[in-house]
Parts: C-alpha cells; structure tokens; sequence
C-alpha cells in the first residue's frame, strides 16, 4: 500500500486514502506514509470519508465519485489518480459483497481506459479466505496465490472481459458466481474473452462459461495460447463457441 | 452374388467380413461401398491406411464420394470410434448409412486388443435400432484364431468370401465381461498423487505435467495430459463420490496416467456418446476418449482403475 501511493505521487498522481472513521484518523493513517505530509500540504494527497460502515455500496454513483474524483484531479495539473481504500467493513454481509463485487467489476471496466487507479484492502483476520477469494478473483492481480483464477475487465475494448489463470472442480462455484456478479458487457452482440493468460480450464468449466453467455443469447468467442479448450469445444460438438488461438501468451 | 444387405434398411446390420486375401477384401467392400454409393446413401470407410488405398484405386473416381478415414489414426484409441460414427450418423438423419470399420488389425497390441474387442461389443448397442449398417472387415488370414472367434461373438452376422450366415457364437455382453481385465502392476516408480478434494488438482496437474515433460512427453501432449488427469480424477470426486489415486509412468512407449477409485462404472457405455449440446453433465470419460491413444478400464465393486496412454514414440 505505502509503494502504491508514493509510486503514485512519483508519477504526478494525486493519491487518496479512503476510509472509516474521523478524518483525523484518516490523516494520521495517510501520515504514517512517508513523503504525505508534503503532498498533502500541496493538495497532492487526500483523505476520503466513506460513509458509515454497515452500508451498501452502489456500485455505479461510487463509480461516478471516483470518475468525478479523477477530473477533478487532472484538472487541477495532476496526471491522474489512484487511490487505496479500507474495504473490510463494505464486504460483512452477503448482501454487501454481492453489491462490491459488482461494484469491483465496474470501477475495473472505468479504470482500463482512465487514468485513475485503485487498491481495495481487506483484513485478512477478519474476513472468510472464502470472501476473501470472491473479490480476489475479480482482480487482474492479488496477492492472494490460493485465488486459481482471475475475471476482470479488459484494458482493450475489443474485449467483453479477461480470464486468467486455473479453473477446474475447485473453482466451480467461485467462477459461476464472478460470472453472474460481473455480467461482461457483449462486443458485437458476443461475449468476447480475452483467455490467452488461461493456463487451464476443465470440461465443466467451459461449459458454465458457455452456458452463462447462452443464457445472455450470446455467441461466446475465447481468444486463447493454448489448445485445450479448442480440443474441448471439438469433443462437447458446442455450436455458438468459437475459440480463436493466438500464438502469444499474455500473463 | 449380390453381397450387399437386403433392401429393406430398417434396423442396425453389423456383420464380420472374414477375408483371407487382397482379392477377398475388394470383393466383399467394394460391392457393399458401390451400392450404397448407387443408392444414395452416406458412406464412411474407416479402415488402415494401407487398406485405404487399396480401396481407393479399386473405386477409381467413386472414392471421392464416400468419407474416407484411416483408423489407425482416428480410431487409434478405440474408445473414440462410436462416439465419431454416432455423430457421422447423426449429420445423415434420416438416411441409411454405411460405414465400413476395421477397428482389429495384424499389429494391434496385446495391451490395445481388449479395448478394441469390447469396442466391437459395445457397438452392438450403441448402434441398436438405428438404420445403419457397420461392416467390420477382419483378416482372417492374418490375425490369431482367437481374435476371429471373438470377431464372431461380437457380431450377430458373419459375412466370408462365399457365404454369409447369423454367427451361433454371438455374444457380446460376455466380450465386454472377459476382456473387463484387471490392471495390475504399475511400476514401483509410478508417481502418486491423491487426490481426495478439489484443491488436490491444481498442485497434482503442475507435477503430473512436470514428471510428463521430463519423461519426453511434446509440450502439446502434456496439455492433453493435464486435461487427462484432471478429468479421470474430477470424475472420481463427482461420480465416485470419493478420492481418486492418479498414478503417472512411462511404458518405454506411452506415458500412462492411471486413476483409481473405489466407485463402479455401471454404463459400459459411458464415454462413448456424443455429448448433445442440452447435456451439460459430466463428460469427462468422452474427453479422456477423445484425447488419449488408448483407454484401458476395469471396474468391479471394489472400483475403477482406468489408464489413459499417449504415445511418446
């Protein structure tokens, strides 16, 4: 967290705290980071209040303040903005993490084409491994290894999505739900993912991925390194799928 | 002699042609492949290649009419024939359709035979009230009495250079049973990994694949192999409702990976159905089929052992 923010202001980002609590607390927090009593004298650092904890995101306006956040900054000479916020009390109940999640998706699909970026922090002592892995895979990267997957917005608008890393039986439920929580936007009607960074996918795997974009009545296209899921598509006989092999692997 | 099936095609025909020279194999096939080419209907040969071409020059301009497959490499893995000529069937509906199939050949391994056997068994009723007859060519003259005993047990008819007649010795169901061979012995340096939950797949496939690639297995093969693993053990886990032992080895020839688990297969037909697009359970053991040059299983109420083989060299 400390490198994310300093990087940010080495950059010419401005960069922002948000959390819980009084804004004093906030600011003994951001404090503690060296270089931010200077970047917050210029107004190159900031805190943000988020509102009381027990709340329910809403995935979009949250959006929309940080869009809002963002040119704000680069009007004020900065070349963007990143921001690392405490996340812990927006995710305790299941109707919260669903509503993060999808707020998770969205920023994600804000910040591939804005200069604006973010790290959401969690207390790993206080949340489940398993909620934990529900918003760990919504990432393009975490620093949690036990996560097999990653399903996220692209950086490239050509695709619906990108798809990372190892899914088989013990991914199953984790994928379904990323699937339904991020509700990848179609290209051209299809739902086209980025899976050249897949390393693996099992059978059943490819047909939730298949049978999520059915239920979406979208032909469903997967960009690839490896052959496995073509050799899979031409074994199942699927039609509405089709798997375009690339010779490049992207991590 | 008119050697093609009657004109009434309304029910599965599978007959053994027991030919003893070059001469006998033309003059039971072409026949069979030239009147179904006369009638419309769609042909598929899948024989070895050396077999292929010999058919090929006797049809002259015909043979580009008739879908033409060379076994050894499509049907290598026997466990992969139905599945194919079920969905060749199927792209026809409602027409009859003639395949020829040599799935036995002089050269076929003592380790291959009995999938193939039980392959000619299980065709029996996978193919039961479909209007399609299979022609399965057998060299007489080349292969051993036993094979061609158990040729005439895994087909209702028997059709010879000279006559043709309903084999007395027809019994599929005991073909399946006989050649359910136990799997003994693997070697003291196999590699083990239990696999008794679904976090045990990850780290299992990474060194399956490993122990592959050091063994000499091409990079695109350990790909088949980790799809491989993943299947016979996902299966284990679904199915069996219990843990699955992945056993990996070379055999001088094939990598085998091996999977064992205390459940019972009781379809002998699984894995050789087509998947229908609606279907969307389990279709692993069609993968493991599909992927791998060979597939040995033997199941009892003990449990399943089945061993997937690909070909190094």
């Amino acid at each position: 967290m400390r490198e994310f923010l300093t990087e940010g202001l080495a950059i010419g980002e401005r960069v922002g705290w948000a959390g819980f609590g009084p804004v004093t607390r906030l600011v003994d927090q951001l404090l503690a980071v060296e270089g931010m009593a200077e970047a917050l004298d210029r107004g190159a650092a900031q805190v943000v209040p988020l509102s009381a904890t027990g709340a329910v995101i809403e995935p979009s306006a949250q959006v929309r303040v940080y869009a809002d956040a963002t040119a704000a900054a680069l009007a004020a000479g900065f070349t963007g903005l990143r921001v690392v916020a405490e996340s812990t009390p927006l995710v305790r109940t299941a109707t919260q993490l669903d509503a993060f999640a999808r707020y998770e998706h969205l920023v994600d699909q804000y910040l591939a084409g804005h200069p604006f970026s973010s790290m959401c922090v969690y207390d790993g002592a206080e949340l489940a491994q398993g909620v934990i892995e529900q918003l760990a895979c919504l990432h393009p990267t975490s620093n949690q290894d036990s996560v097999g997957f990653h399903l996220h917005a692209s950086t490239a608008e050509f695709f619906s999505g990108t798809l990372s890393g190892e899914l088989d039986l013990s991914t199953a439920d984790l994928f379904t739900t990323a699937l339904d929580r991020t509700a990848l936007p179609l290209r051209g009607m299809e739902l086209v993912v980025d899976a050249r960074g897949l390393d693996f996918i099992d059978h059943r795997s490819l047909l939730r991925l298949f049978d999520h974009a059915r239920r979406r009545s979208a032909p469903l296209v997967l960009h690839v390194s490896r052959t496995g899921p073509a050799r899979i598509v031409n074994v199942l006989d699927v039609a509405d799928v089709r798997v375009e092999l690339h010779q490049e692997r992207v991590a | 002699m008119n050697p093609t099936t009657s004109a009434d095609h309304d029910e599965f025909v599978h007959p053994a042609l027991l030919y003893r020279t070059d001469a006998e194999y033309l003059d039971l096939l072409v026949p069979f492949i030239s009147d179904g080419l006369a009638a419309g209907d769609p042909v598929a040969v899948i024989v070895p290649g050396p077999r292929l071409r010999q058919l090929d020059a006797a049809l002259g301009v015909s043979a580009e009419r008739v879908h033409r497959i060379d076994m050894t490499v499509a049907g290598r893995n026997p466990g992969r024939i139905i599945p194919s000529v079920l969905h060749f069937a199927d792209t026809h509906p409602g027409r009859h359709v003639r395949i020829v199939g040599e799935p036995v050949w002089p050269g076929r391994s003592a380790t291959e035979y009995p999938a193939c056997a039980q392959h000619e068994a299980l065709v029996n009723t996978s193919f039961a009230g479909r209007d399609i007859t299979i022609a399965c060519p057998y060299d007489a003259a080349g292969l051993d009495p036993g094979t061609i005993a158990d040729a005439r047990a895994t087909h209702p008819l028997v059709w010879e250079a000279d006559q043709r007649y309903s084999s007395a010795e027809y019994a599929p169901d005991r073909v399946v049973a006989r050649y359910n061979e136990p799997l003994h012995h693997s070697p003291a340096d196999a590699h083990r990994h239990l696999i008794a939950a679904p976090t045990d797949l990850r780290p299992a496939r990474r060194a399956i694949a490993d122990r592959a690639s050091a063994l000499g297995l091409p990079a695109h093969r350990v790909a088949d192999l980790e799809l491989i693993a993943t299947e016979l053990a996902t299966n284990s886990l679904v199915h069996a409702d219990g843990p699955c032992e992945l056993r990996v080895w070379s055999d001088g020839r094939d990598i085998v990976c091996e999977g064992r688990d205390t459940g019972r297969l009781t379809d002998p037909l699984a894995g050789r159905r087509p998947a229908k697009p609606s279907d969307n359970s389990g279709r692993g053991l069609l993968m493991i089929n599909d992927l791998a040059d060979l597939v040995r299983t033997y199941t009892s109420p003990q449990g399943t052992t089945i061993r997937a083989y690909l070909r190094v060299r």
